[in-house]
């Protein structure tokens, strides 16, 4: 053979097999992309829907199903005022705690678990009193959950220096120096957790309008969480990553940005006992919290239209009148009511009333934070070195917030393939620029940014992955800033108009977490209440 | 002769070609077999491919020491490389059950693989040192050095792995090795002086080879009789687990994914002490469940009560009870036990099956493996046990297999301590089967009793009334020595007591 024969046959060969490979290598993964129906949604911005062309009476509108709404249907359901009509825009109920299932298990598109309840939320423990998540109460009056709901062991992970090791708290091969540090923030934290206000109420608490208003306390409003640890001497990158995660994972805003009483009250705000349980352990479900959902519109669901774009709120001769589309129909109707409750964010409720002043406030201040949340059919997946899958499973330095594993909660032996659901706050950029960011990326792209970060810890994931769901939630939750808490501007924006449309939602209460969701709906159903009795 | 030089040349370099690819091949089939073996792929591989380049610089080193006919060196060390990379996937195989220190072999495999493919690049700079210009020498052999290892890292995945699995392609390189070497026998045999020996080592290693390599199926059912001691007389992949019987002259071993599960020559000391002492101390037992159990052994000791009227058994693997329905020689082990037209066989999972049950029964049989897992452990929680409850009657006992009280009494009285924080009172007791050491069974009722035992059968091998008395008392080195938390599925207290204990002991 000539030598430059041979040369030729050896590229050619070798850009063959080349081919070959790159052939082979990229799969489809099956999938879609759905979002809070934004398209829909933006439907509101144009005017050009024309008038009503039917109406009916309601003593109460309810807008938006999300658990502030399903809360204060069900309590107005409770107290007896069952005349109502709850308006959805989306085909099911349940906003940021929907969920859905395949063949495997159900698995959540969003918030998926509760930490136990904190003593003295009466309504709340009711309520899971009545759905058989507390089966009963012991003799000391401490509640008893139901087992098959708290989070089976092993809990959580975090794969940290090429280790999965047990629990989120960094300790694998961090060093003696950090650990001192991690050490002294989590005892600084646990004290605040037991602190009382000169008012007698709890510096930290749920809901959070419970909380102490002492200046000290106040003050920790006014700057970030970042800046407090830096004051404080808390400089470990093993802690300010811990601390970042945590913002993160229950606001939606990193650290820098944070509040510091809203990143203080992540690790303080936690009071609850239980007979069976601890204030750190949570409840969770593999539809995560679908399951409360599923509750809580058990009483109500034949008062909710889904499919009902709401376009306008007004009041007009003391009664208020709510403006809705039927997308299905595409046709505008009117209901004429006593009362409505806008259990929607607040840019949308500014929105529906019209009123320019709230609108402009509303763009100044608050920010939402957009989310992904993928779900991942999978079969089971080679795992590194360290703890076995885990319910909440974190990756140190990841962008995402890891993956919780759906069907963690079976009860049965084989679970040979798993519904994984992965989270992931678009916090690194602004949210209206990663907004648009995230509406413009593909299925594909979506899925290779996935693997690059979970072959990492699964290096068969690419091949093994059967299907990913991606869900983007563009308004996940507001961002509770500096000054959100304590500045006054929830209070203001909370204050019924003219006692009859009255206000609930998460991005009021100044976290979004499931409580505050819940004495949202509740306390804005028993403004209606108390007028209705006084009247 | 020119011409002769330069087509030397050139076979030379294209055994570079082979050898790299041989050599890059043995360092994946390493690799790769390394990951399956001891998992955890990425520390594997590093570490392999760290002790394989290293290796070869050890082999350059040592290059400078060898000196004499570098031909002839040249063509003993391709065979070399043919014979140790050719068998080392069929030899780690072979002793990966074996061996304590597997790692020890692995690495020593990899290392003198890596050290032969270190000295055959200078040795072969070395031979045509004076026959090309220097730099057109290095460019040459270090080109086709790197296309062989592109090549090689190409066909590895695509096509030798899932092609011809990892002993086969070793195999397969070997072969190419050595004949890379026959072929450079006959090449050069005129410079090659006194090479009979070497040709005969290499047609012998050559047909070596091809043997291992058509019996290559054998050497890895080989591989896993090794494994067991005894000869595999079953071996089936259920969609649950593995499951394999061996026999030799004096009994019949069932193992599941590894773990035995009982000896044909001791299984009555640990049925009959499983079964008897819970119902002997009914009246009249009509209904009885059984979880777990698929073998059809304690169904086997419950027929011997005559007033049992139908026997439920839930296992989840459809593949054990058919096998303990219609295998010969396990039938005349189980007395044909699930073909009984009292027994009622249910595969499903234990623990759904339990929640959705109304049924009540007069005795019911818990028969798990031992909690050595969170999957397993969850049948042995506090959510398991009250749903157990209400499936025996208000008179009614129940038994449960609780791994062993002296090897992990901790883990023995967690199972106690979790019956008794359910509500149900218990009565702990132990025997000695030979194949498992000292086992332990804990008795559960609802209400406490007065009589126990009055109906044990006649002409049972272990039990009778004084060596059943005996079971329920405790040494103290049986005894658990801390305060014990109840297994509950949000602690798994007992799957964390029993792999500190169990894994002390196998350690």
């Amino acid at each position: 053979m000539k030598r430059r024969t041979f040369i030729k046959l050896s590229i050619a060969a070798g850009s063959a097999a080349a081919i070959g490979l790159s052939c082979k290598g990229k799969r489809r993964v099956k999938g879609s992309v759905k979002g809070a129906s934004s398209s829909i949604g933006h439907l509101l911005r144009e005017q050009i829907l024309g008038e009503p062309v039917s109406f009916i009476k309601k003593e109460v509108v309810i807008v938006g199903s999300g658990i502030s709404g399903l809360s204060a249907a069900r309590q107005l359901h409770r107290k007896g005022l069952k005349d109502f009509l709850m308006l959805e825009l989306e085909e099911y109920a349940g906003g940021n705690a929907a969920s859905g299932h395949n063949e495997i298990s159900s698995f959540p598109l969003g918030a998926h678990y509760v930490p136990i309840p904190n003593p003295g939320l009466q309504d709340y423990l009711d309520f899971l009193k009545e759905e058989d998540v507390i089966t009963s109460f012991d003799g000391n009056g401490l509640p008893v959950y139901n087992e098959a709901y708290l989070c089976f062991d092993p809990e959580e992970r975090l794969f940290i220096n090429g280790h999965w090791q047990d629990g989120l708290v960094p300790s694998f091969g961090v060093p003696e120096t950090d650990l001192k540090q991690i050490a002294g923030f989590l005892s600084k934290m646990q004290q605040f957790r037991l602190e009382k206000g000169s008012d007698g109420k709890d510096a930290f608490a749920i809901p959070v309008n419970n909380s102490s208003t002492d200046i000290q306390y106040r003050k920790l409003d006014e700057i970030t969480m970042k800046q407090w640890m830096e004051i404080n001497g808390f400089t470990s990158t093993y802690l300010q990553w811990y601390v970042n995660y945590c913002t993160r994972d229950d606001f939606g805003t990193c650290y820098h940005e944070c509040s510091a009483w809203a990143g203080i009250h992540y690790f303080a705000g936690r009071k609850g006992v239980a007979s069976n349980a601890t204030y750190s352990d949570v409840l969770t479900w593999p539809e995560g919290n679908g399951f409360l959902v599923s509750k809580l519109e058990k009483a109500v669901q034949q008062n909710i239209l889904t499919g009902s774009l709401v376009i306008g709120v007004e009041l007009k001769e003391e009664k208020v009148v709510v403006k809705y589309l039927d997308v299905a129909k595409k046709e505008v109707r009117a209901v004429i009511a006593e009362h409505c409750i806008l259990c929607v964010p607040q840019f949308v409720a500014a929105r529906l009333l019209k009123d320019k002043n709230r609108v402009e406030i509303i763009k100044q201040k608050f920010r939402y934070t957009p989310w992904m949340v993928v779900n991942i059919v999978t079969p089971t997946l080679e795992e590194r070195s360290g703890e076995v899958m885990s319910w909440d499973n974190v990756i140190y330095n990841s962008q995402s917030l890891g993956y919780v594993n759906a069907t963690h909660q079976l009860l049965q032996q084989q679970v040979p393939r798993k519904n994984l659901t992965y989270y992931l706050p678009l916090t690194s950029k602004d949210p209206s620029s990663a907004r648009k960011e995230a509406s413009e990326i593909t299925h594909d792209e979506w899925v290779q940014l996935l693997i690059n970060d979970l072959k990492i810890v699964h290096p068969d994931i690419e091949d093994k992955m059967e299907e990913v769901n991606i869900t983007l939630w563009g308004h996940a939750m507001a961002q509770p800033l500096p000054g959100m808490i304590h500045g006054g501007l929830r209070n203001q924006l909370s204050e019924s108009i003219a006692g009859k449309i009255h206000f609930a939602h998460t991005d009021l209460a100044g976290i979004s977490i499931f409580e505050e969701g819940f004495y949202q709906g509740i306390n804005a159903a028993n403004k209606i209440i108390n007028y209705a009795a006084s009247v | 002769m020119r011409a002769k030089e330069h087509s030397a040349e050139w076979v030379l370099l294209l055994a570079v070609l082979v050898i790299a690819t041989c050599g890059l091949i043995y360092e994946l089939v390493a690799g790769t077999l390394a990951s399956y073996l001891l998992g955890d792929s990425v520390m594997q591989f590093s570490t392999i491919i760290g002790v394989y380049l290293f290796s070869m610089g050890v082999g350059s080193f040592l290059s400078k020491y060898l000196s004499g006919n570098l031909l002839h060196w040249f063509i003993r060390i391709e065979l070399l490389v043919g014979a140790v990379g050719g068998f080392s996937a069929a030899i780690l195989f072979l002793v990966f059950p074996l061996a304590a220190s597997f790692q020890v072999i692995l690495y020593s495999l990899v290392g003198l693989t890596g050290i032969l493919v270190g000295l055959e690049i200078p040795l072969l700079m070395r031979i045509l040192e004076h026959k090309v210009e220097f730099k057109e020498l290095v460019s040459r052999v270090f080109t086709f050095d790197y296309i062989g290892a592109l090549l090689a890292s190409l066909i590895f995945p695509l096509i030798l792995v899932p092609r011809l699995g990892l002993i086969r392609t070793s195999l397969f390189f070997g072969i190419l090795n050595i004949g890379v070497g026959f072929y450079l026998l006959y090449f050069f045999s005129a410079e090659l002086k006194k090479a009979g020996l070497l040709r005969v080592t290499a047609v012998v290693l050559l047909l070596l080879e091809l043997v291992a390599f058509v019996l290559s199926e054998n050497i890895l059912r080989y591989s896993e009789t090794m494994a067991y001691n005894d000869q595999i007389v079953y071996a089936k992949s259920s969609t649950y687990q593995r499951i394999v019987l061996t026999r030799n002259k004096r009994e019949m071993r069932l193992f599941l994914n590894g773990n035995l599960q009982f000896s044909s020559a001791d299984e009555y000391r640990y049925h009959e002490a499983l079964v008897h002492p819970a119902l002997s101390s009914i009246d009249n037992p009509k209904r009885v469940l059984v979880l777990g159990g698929g073998d059809g052994l304690a169904v086997r000791e419950l027929l011997r009560y005559a007033s049992v009227e139908k026997i439920t058994l839930v296992d989840l693997d459809p593949e054990m009870t058919r096998l303990f329905r219609s295998q010969s020689i396990l039938l005349k082990l189980n007395g044909n036990s699930l073909l009984n037209p009292k027994v009622k066989v249910i595969n499903s999972d234990a623990f759904i099956w339990l929640r959705n049950n109304t049924e009540t029964f007069d005795a019911v049989v818990v028969d798990f493996p031992d909690p050595s897992g969170f999957s397993i452990g969850k049948l042995y929680s506090t959510l398991f046990y009250n749903y157990l409850k209400p499936a025996l009657k208000e008179n009614g006992v129940a038994v449960i297999q609780s791994t062993s009280p002296y090897v992990a009494p901790n883990s023995f009285w967690c199972v106690d301590e979790t019956l008794k924080s359910v509500g149900f009172f218990t009565k702990p007791y132990h025997n000695y089967v030979p194949s498992f050491g000292e086992w332990g069974y804990i008795i559960a009722v609802r209400k406490n009793k007065e009589s126990w035992f009055q109906h044990l059968p006649s002409s049972l091998r272990y039990l009778n009334a004084t060596t059943l008395q005996q079971m329920f008392v405790f040494p103290d080195d049986m005894k658990a020595k801390i305060k014990l938390q109840p297994n509950k599925l949000n602690n798994q207290a007992l799957v964390h007591y029993f792999e500190e204990e169990w894994g002390k002991f196998l350690d």
